[in-house]
């Protein structure tokens, strides 16, 4: 039987829509790292994305039945998981608690990492867990709609048109609310280099 | 001097490198396949396929276009109706008529030529298309007052 990993995104829904339950591992396997960084960027906590994923992912299974193909299971799933974080953020108003305090301790050695925190920026004067902290503090000072397109384009690598194709609004939109996100993003981190 | 786009990009990429610790993905796995057969064990079958039929109606997205269409559907027949071009006549002539007659018969009240007013027994729509029986003058209780009134009566003698 063929390796459910090398399968394409088309061809393990199918099989999923069957019955094999691999399949959706697969898909798991591939998706669930960008879902988790997505769902953990939008809600600041590290509980609240892991109970999250599971019941995206739970969700996604359930509904597999009624995927009919015309976006693709990237775009499907990234809609599930932002309604469902964005319904949760909503539900869950003023009271959480950030736990943001945890890079992946390999990270100091990624060379991409190595090269951000090097360059000649302002990140480089600062304490690492303090910027990341108060990154995370303006972060969520963001309006939910600006935090979600902030986490798919900047943090995710998003293209705009998907991320247009994910949230159901017109590109512009997404345009507009990248360009309001990142101006109250500069205006709350430039305090904190003044401090 | 503020950030500038290129600074808060770098700054947002570090997002990046914040993830769970390793084998968190694999462990979330297992618990998932955990919950998923703790919830076969605990939903009926009928739960599951409501969920299922529900979930594929949220997918569904109504089109802007839609809106737009019920709008203007909204706006011809107000157009309509301002303008008196339409009028639902008929429903509104019989449920008028209704209305004076129920409210006339309610209140049993006539005025005969005589210019006397007559309080009868109101008859209703009901009882026009389902007529029901009457009870016969014969078994109305009727009272007759006494002519002289009992407390008159001399007392009985022994």
């Amino acid at each position: 039987m063929e390796d459910p990993n090398l399968l394409d995104d088309e061809a393990l829904v199918r099989r999923t829509q069957n019955g094999d339950t691999q399949a959706f591992d697969a898909l798991w396997q591939k998706y669930s790292s960008r879902i988790y960084s997505l769902i953990y960027n939008m809600t600041s906590n590290h509980e609240d994305a892991n109970d999250l994923l599971l019941e995206v992912f739970a969700k996604a299974y359930r509904s597999i039945n009624g995927f009919r193909g015309r976006s693709s299971f990237y775009t499907w799933i990234h809609a599930i998981a932002v309604n469902m974080t964005i319904n949760f953020v909503k539900k869950r108003g003023r009271r959480f608690q950030m736990s943001l305090d945890d890079l992946d301790s390999s990270v100091h050695n990624d060379k991409e990492f190595i090269e951000l925190t090097a360059s000649n920026t302002p990140t480089r004067e600062v304490d690492l867990s303090e910027l990341q902290q108060r990154l995370n503090e303006a972060m969520m000072k963001l309006s939910l709609e600006h935090r979600t397109v902030v986490t798919m384009f900047d943090i995710q690598g998003m293209p705009h048109a998907e991320i247009a194709r994910i949230l159901g609004v017109p590109e512009a939109t997404v345009r507009s609310r990248l360009f309001y996100a990142h101006r109250q993003l500069q205006n709350y981190l430039e305090e904190f280099r003044k401090k | 001097m503020m950030l500038d786009e290129k600074q808060l990009q770098q700054l947002l990429k570090l997002k990046r490198f914040e993830q769970p610790p390793p084998g968190y993905f694999e462990r979330a796995l297992e618990e998932f396949h955990r919950r998923q057969r703790s919830e076969i064990l605990r939903r009926s079958a009928f739960q599951i396929w409501f969920e299922r039929v529900s979930s594929s109606f949220g997918n569904f997205r109504v089109p802007a276009s839609a809106y737009a269409g019920a709008f203007g559907i909204f706006a011809v027949v107000a157009a309509l109706l301002g303008t008196g071009i339409w009028t639902p006549e008929a429903i509104n002539r019989n449920s008028t008529n209704g209305l004076t007659q129920t409210e006339f018969s309610d209140s049993g009240l006539k005025l005969t030529s005589r210019g006397e007013i007559q309080l009868s027994r109101p008859e209703t729509k009901f009882q026009k298309n389902f007529p029901t029986i009457q009870p016969s003058d014969a078994s109305r209780p009727r009272y007759i007052l006494d002519r002289q009134p009992v407390s008159y009566q001399p007392p009985a003698s022994f």
